[in-house]
């Protein structure tokens, strides 16, 4: 079933040409669109289905062996491709039902769905490479794809927007590339499993440079304190939809970069006491962040940075439940985020603003909408019986059994960050959902304020998110044996070079 | 106890449409989910009952039911059902957010349900943050109205703080004890500090919860809550759980003397903190509200000792609280209901008016106050016996006992006195019996369990066995004793104090409760804090990102390289001087591009710089490579023009000089960092590089002589793949920024060709910016250079070229047409859509790296195929080069498109104002 492998990358680019091809035909692409995430979704499924029973599935692509590009889809990666699946289908289907609304002066469909579907391509070309350079080419796609729709409308604000995000992600893959042309000059090689062996090999201090530049490239990726100050300026300008999916899942291919990469090439180390200290700097610096905002969306940028410290929290500590318990908290944040970045669209529309001093009584306006957007708030600061409690929980644990006073600073820090989050989104409650409506409120006209479509999409979402709840103890399974063969890391050397 | 739950969370979720189809009567539907946890509680004396969840965490459905748990249903049912039945009447029929309040109403008694039978303490914790959560919500009924909003922030956030702390504190115990259910841990408790942490972390929990000093000030501001709410959350249920869970935990942590210490002293602190501003308030609802800080205090402190005649009152006083304290909030708010106030000094005459309503509020405060035969008597006496044992410490805090119970005499006579006395006749008409009821009932049952004494002492003594000290029983009568006497010195000298201070207080400016101020500081320095903290370092200047990110880089980089990176030796500077001397022209170029002023300039340089890397490559063997970037280069340089067609001739005169000297450091820090990384790298290599096998696999298997093009489509074809992809994405984006309207960006097909003629030159309109001497030579050269392309796309994989290199061949073919001729002339040349090509070429390359798949082959894989043909002869063909083809295509859609929007679209936009004009 090996021929599984590829098709996650290979079916959305398809679709990518079809819909570049049926340019004048918005249903006909539509239809393409949704067709191939849909089976983008059953793929993944079940790729993990079979990683999870049978281990590893290994495709030397164009059979060069490990001479050539393999593609690898153990239990991590093949994770990650179901969770992001289902997020960008959700996501197109929310932004399909926008577009069908406003017409697509705002976010032109012509090019939004090749867009879309080869920035799905690069994101699952991340997840299953086992390549370091091809992990690089995952990257570019999911970024250059990510300029495009950045700056989609091309507005002023957009455009600005854009600077800062292309700026600064040139700058992160001129040093992507510099660490992967250092790491070829040191070992002659740059498949994943062989690299595993030959760093071993190399002088300590050497590993460290290497080690260094790669973090530095994944780190500002994946927005972390001090290289993540760029996040909350390029976000928040962009459509609801494509915010909504780079808050999801765009960071995360920067989390999954660093705990790839420090679990395989890097165990141990002082660099995991490094990674901690970040840690706990990007949970607080990025929850005061949130704290001190004003508009619902960027407001909710800082809080996903705040969250990523969550996840380094876990690949620092490096034991197998707090590996896994950032694993599941991954799972988590690409859902929830998504979904609060979806809602605050639906705010926009419904409020008329994302400002939180234009908005009041929503929760009077559209009990429904303050539905969608108080299950995931509160998933994200962590109350129970929510996934973001469960991991933060599992995160505790994980902290408290390795002890240690730094171990024990970031449960405390992990703690208060919960504390400042549910504070940032209660105020959001008590400024947004409660008081008296603001007189700006848009009478409903001939647009429709909350097309079906996107309620139906943020809705799934949010039930996809509450489910995890329900499922938690399988997922916690499946990320724990996948941290599990992190940690000893010949389960997966010995699947890709037998 | 599961099904319990269920019934729960089922009510709640269909309550919005119950009250919709029925109205406030569906409140009494809605009541009978608690009703049935207290039929089942009893009817049930103990239950068990475990359910898996998250067996990693530790985490599961693990629920128990014993003496306490047992009694705390009981409360949780019982006032849950007959507050709502209440509720059914207290709002009015027409309340807009009576749908969600009964939800929410449920739900949390459904989650207070779920607290106090939960064995596992992580369960416990998430009912405990569930009820948190609801209380959020329920004091915020009435959204319009600050304070509300305020006191519902406040409350949410001060008692997740502490339920953090205790989550905290759970997991120390879990840990240690390697299970969280509190049976397991119970009799597995950590020693030393360990123990200590966990009793100070649980105890902020509980405290916080609770509304104990410290935290005492969140409960009274909760008071904006609607009448029932309070009635519920404020008096039986959630600032129970606080009390209850030092109930529950106490059997085992006594052994903590902090644990004691801290759970005491709070106790009584607040204790006589409570009763005092009890004195002082007008609002009864708040004056009620004291009473209750007040009387948590007392059970923390009396639950907290963990002797069995204390835990034994303890339990009998919560039953009490409970019963009479509901009970008076029920009647404040039937007061307000039907006078519109709950301001003593406004209300008079209640009392003759209303007797009913009297009676029970004279009962409620009758047992809260000690009086016999009701039950707050008999808890208070069992209080008292626990602590008079002579002990020098039990005698200290039986002294605070004491006094604290003779304010809550004082202020249950200032609320009986405010409430229903004065002789002045009032207007009010009384209430219906449905609004009296429930209160009624629950001060009738504090009536009845002070008669009953011995049924609950049968009921709660379970809870208490196991605990030291000498047997006690909760009974009316235990003689002349101690507590009986102290029970009287209480009573009298809480009369004295209300008769001394019912006149005085009544002038008493209205504050805030304590603490108030502290946490608005606390909040304030957080807003501050966060501000001032986003202020520096959300800098909103691309600059100070970049400049941030290289210093990281630098800093990390630097200190691995110093730490002990293995400098080499030996060191061969060239191969040959010629690169020392192309590499300083790469270098003087990009320093001279970047200190540029005229963007033309720049641009210049960046191009030398360019073909310069691209000599570096030829002198180091790779002419392909050095092709293509030569080809890449000229491109560039022609998107580069177009470009700067619209913008200033130079870069703008930047305000950042003051910082040039840091950026210089920066830049030259990175360099040097850079530099010393490529060499220690280069030089630490041990194993023998992969790319060594490729000249002999790159004919043998890859079908091709030419190595470079094998690994671009065969060996690394997936990395083409997606470079190819890139492009498409990137070509779109240029479209998408200059094509500012949807339907401009169909604009990217050609425009049917204008002019009135159809020959050769057609397009060739004579306009000026039209050289027609170079459109007719480009017009000759155009087809030669295309087929030249075509070659090199075709023989690449033997002999330098392939489809990347043929493709820009053709692209610079298209952009020397536009160049020579406009917009017309490239339509002319290319009469299709951009968008088109890109996808046509993306389908033919990956769709050739499926075609494998049905063969058996992997993705990609290519096949060789040796054919003699009729007229062409020996054809060797390999199957990759379709995937060049699709390459091929991608780069002409690319400069195509890239031609159409940069160039002729910004011809047209930039014609267009004086069309206009």
């Amino acid at each position: 079933m090996t021929w599984l492998v590829p098709l996650p990358v290979v079916m959305p680019l398809l679709g990518a040409a079809l819909t570049l091809l049926l340019v004048r035909r918005p249903r006909a692409q539509r239809t393409v669109s949704l067709t191939v995430l849909t089976a983008t979704l059953v793929v993944a499924c079940a790729l993990l289905w079979l990683a999870t029973g049978e281990g590893a599935l290994v495709v030397a692509v164009g059979g060069w062996g490990p001479l050539g590009i393999v593609l690898v889809a153990d239990q991590l990666a093949a994770l990650m491709c179901v969770v992001s699946a289902a997020v960008t289908l959700c996501v197109l289907v929310y932004s399909i039902g926008q577009g069908m609304a406003d017409g697509d002066e705002e976010t032109p469909l012509s090019v939004y769905h090749p867009t879309y579907l080869i920035l799905t391509a690069g994101v699952m070309n991340a997840f299953l490479s086992g390549d370091l350079f091809n992990l690089y080419v995952g990257f570019e796609i999911l970024l250059v794809a990510s300029y495009v729709l950045l700056t989609l409308g091309s507005t002023a604000p957009r455009i600005r927007a854009g600077t800062t995000y292309v700026v600064v992600s040139l700058l992160s893959s001129l040093i992507f590339l510099t660490a992967i042309g250092l790491v070829y000059a040191a070992t002659g090689t740059l498949n994943l499993a062989q690299l595993v062996g030959r760093l071993d090999a190399l002088p300590d201090g050497l590993r460290l440079v290497l080690q260094a530049m790669l973090l530095l490239a994944f780190g500002i990726k994946a927005a972390v304190f001090p290289l993540s100050a760029w996040l909350p300026d390029s976000y928040p300008t962009a459509p609801a939809p494509v915010t909504a999916v780079f808050a999801g899942l765009l960071t995360k291919v920067g989390v999954y970069a660093i705990i790839r990469t420090e679990t395989l090439l890097f165990p141990g180390g002082r660099v995991a006491d490094l990674l901690m200290i970040v840690a706990l700097l990007t949970m607080v610096v990025g929850i005061l962040g949130a704290v001190a905002q004003a508009d619902l969306k960027r407001l909710l940028s800082f809080t996903l940075i705040s969250h990523i410290g969550y996840m380094l929290f876990g690949v620092g500590l490096s034991t197998g439940l707090g590996l896994s318990s950032a694993i599941f908290y991954v799972v988590h944040h690409i859902v929830v985020q998504t979904t609060l970045f979806l809602a605050a669209g639906l705010v926009e529309r419904r409020g008329g603003s994302t400002a939180l001093d234009r908005l009041g009584g929503l929760a009077r306006v559209s009990p429904l909408l303050a539905v969608l957007f108080l299950v995931p708030a509160l998933n994200l600061a962590g109350i129970p019986p929510f996934s973001g409690f469960l991991g933060k929980l599992g995160l505790l644990q994980a902290g408290v059994e390795t002890g240690g006073p730094l171990a024990w600073t970031l449960v405390a820090g992990g703690v208060v960050t919960s504390l400042l989050t549910l504070y940032a989104i209660a105020r959001v409650w008590n400024l947004a959902f409660w008081r008296t409506p603001h007189p700006s409120l848009p009478a409903p006209g001939p647009t429709r304020l909350m097309p079906r479509m996107m309620v139906g999409s943020t809705l799934a979402l949010v039930v996809f998110g509450a489910g995890l709840t329900l499922v938690a103890g399988p997922l916690f399974d499946v990320s724990a044996t996948a941290a599990e063969d992190l940690l000893q890391r010949t389960p997966y050397v010995s699947a890709v070079i037998p | 106890m599961l099904v319990l739950l269920a019934v729960h969370a089922l009510a709640a979720v269909l309550a919005p449409s119950l009250v919709r189809a029925l109205g406030r009567r569906a409140l009494y539907l809605l009541a009978l989910a608690p009703a049935a946890a207290l039929g089942w509680a009893l009817t049930t004396a103990t239950a068990t009952e475990t359910h898996p969840w998250v067996p990693q965490l530790g985490l599961e459905v693990a629920l128990h039911m014993g003496a306490l748990g047992r009694l705390m249903v009981v409360l949780v049912g019982g006032v849950g059902a007959l507050v709502l039945a209440y509720s059914a009447r207290y709002f009015a029929p027409d309340d807009a957010g009576l749908g969600r309040f009964a939800a929410l109403f449920v739900a949390f008694a459904g989650a207070m349900l779920g607290l106090v039978v939960a064995d596992d303490l992580l369960l416990l914790y998430v009912f405990w943050e569930l009820t948190t959560v609801l209380s959020y919500l329920l004091i915020g009924h009435d959204a319009a109205r600050r304070a509300g909003r305020r006191a519902a922030l406040q409350a949410l956030l001060v008692t997740t703080f502490g339920g953090l702390a205790m989550l905290v504190g759970f997991i120390v115990l879990g840990e240690h004890a390697g299970s969280y259910r509190w049976s397991v841990i119970a009799g597995d408790l950590p020693s030393g500090p360990l123990l200590t942490v966990a009793a100070v972390l649980i105890l902020l929990g509980a405290l916080s919860k609770s509304a104990l000093v410290p935290f005492q000030f969140w409960l009274p501001a909760a008071m904006a809550a609607p009448t029932p709410v309070s009635a519920y959350l404020h008096a039986a249920a959630m600032v129970k759980a606080g009390v209850f869970l030092v109930a529950l935990l106490t059997p085992a942590f006594a052994v903590s003397a902090v644990w004691q210490a801290v759970a005491v002293t709070a106790g009584l602190a607040t204790l006589l903190y409570g009763g005092w501003r009890a004195l002082r308030e007008h609002d009864l609802k708040l004056l009620l509200a004291y009473g209750t800080v007040s009387q948590l205090g007392l059970l923390v402190a009396v639950l907290g000792t963990g002797t069995r005649t204390a835990a034994l009152a303890g339990a009998a006083m919560v039953l009490a609280h409970a019963l009479f304290k509901s009970a008076l909030f029920l009647v404040v708010g039937v007061v307000d209901h039907v006078t519109g106030t709950r301001d003593l000094r406004e209300l008079s005459g209640l009392g003759r008016r209303m007797p009913a309503l009297a009676a029970v509020g004279v009962l409620a405060a009758a047992s809260m106050a000690g009086l016999p035969p009701l039950a707050g008597f008999v808890g208070k006496e069992a209080v008292f016996a626990a602590f008079a044992t002579g002990a020098p410490l039990d005698t200290a805090v039986l002294a605070g006992l004491v006094a604290g119970s003779a304010l809550t005499v004082a202020y249950s006579a200032r609320f009986v006195w405010g409430a229903f006395g004065g002789a002045k006749p009032s207007e009010a008409l009384p209430p219906g019996p449905a609004l009296l009821a429930p209160a009624a009932l629950l001060a009738a049952a504090g009536l009845a369990a002070g008669l009953a004494a011995p049924v609950v002492d049968g009921l709660l003594a379970p809870y208490a066995a196991g605990l030291p000290g000498p047997g006690y029983h909760l009974a009316l009568w235990h003689g002349l004793s101690v507590p009986l006497g102290l029970s009287a010195v209480a009573v009298t000298a809480g009369a004295a104090v209300f008769a001394a201070t019912r006149r005085r207080s009544r002038d008493a400016a209205e504050r805030p409760p304590a603490g108030t101020a502290a946490y608005d500081r606390l909040m304030h320095g957080v807003d501050r804090l966060a501000v001032e903290l986003t202020g520096a370092t959300q800098r909103g200047s691309l600059p100070f990102y970049l400049g941030v990110i290289l210093l990281v880089m630098v800093v990390l980089a630097g200190v691995a390289l110093l730490a002990g990176a293995p400098w080499p030796v030996a060191l061969r500077p060239w191969d040959t001087p010629l690169q020392a001397v192309v590499g300083a022209v790469v270098a003087v170029a990009a320093i001279g591009a970047a200190r540029a002023h005229r963007r033309l300039t720049a641009m210049i340089l960046v191009g030398v710089a360019g073909y310069a890397v691209a000599v570096l490559f030829i002198l180091h063997g790779a002419p392909d490579l050095a092709l293509t970037q030569a080809l890449v280069e000229t491109a560039t340089i022609v998107m580069f023009v177009l470009v700067l067609r619209r913008l200033p001739a130079t870069f703008s005169e930047r305000p950042l000089r003051g910082s040039r000297l840091v950026r210089v450091a920066i830049g030259v820090a990175v360099g040097a960092v850079a530099a010393a990384m490529a060499y220690v790298a280069a030089a630490g290599r041990q194993a023998r590089p992969v790319s060594l096998g490729f000249p002999d696999l790159a004919v043998s298997y890859g079908g091709g002589d030419n190595v470079v093009n094998v690994i671009l489509v065969d060996i690394r074809a997936w990395d083409t793949m997606g470079e190819i992809s890139v492009l498409v994405v990137a070509a779109t984006g240029v479209a998408s920024l200059i094509f500012r309207r949807s339907a401009d960006l169909r604009q990217r097909a050609p425009a049917p060709p204008p002019g009135p003629g159809t020959g050769w030159l057609r397009t060739a309109t004579g306009a000026a910016q039209q050289s027609i001497v170079l459109q007719v030579v480009t017009r000759l050269i155009f087809h030669v250079i295309v087929l030249f392309s075509l070659y090199l796309l075709f023989s690449g994989h033997d002999a330098p070229g392939g489809g990347f290199a043929g493709g820009l061949v053709a692209a610079l073919a298209l952009a020397v047409r536009y160049l020579a001729g406009g917009r017309d002339e490239l339509n002319a040349a290319a009469p299709v859509d951009a968008g088109k090509v890109l996808g046509t070429g993306l389908f033919v390359s990956v769709g050739t790296g499926l075609a494998a798949l049905p063969f058996g082959g992997q993705i990609l894989q290519s096949a060789i195929v040796d054919l003699h043909l009729p007229v062409l002869g020996h054809v060797h063909l390999v199957t990759s080069t379709f995937f060049d083809i699709g390459v091929y295509l991608i780069v002409v859609g690319l400069v195509l498109d890239i031609l159409r929007s940069l160039g002729a679209e910004m011809d047209r936009q930039m014609s267009e104002p004086e069309e206009a004009a």
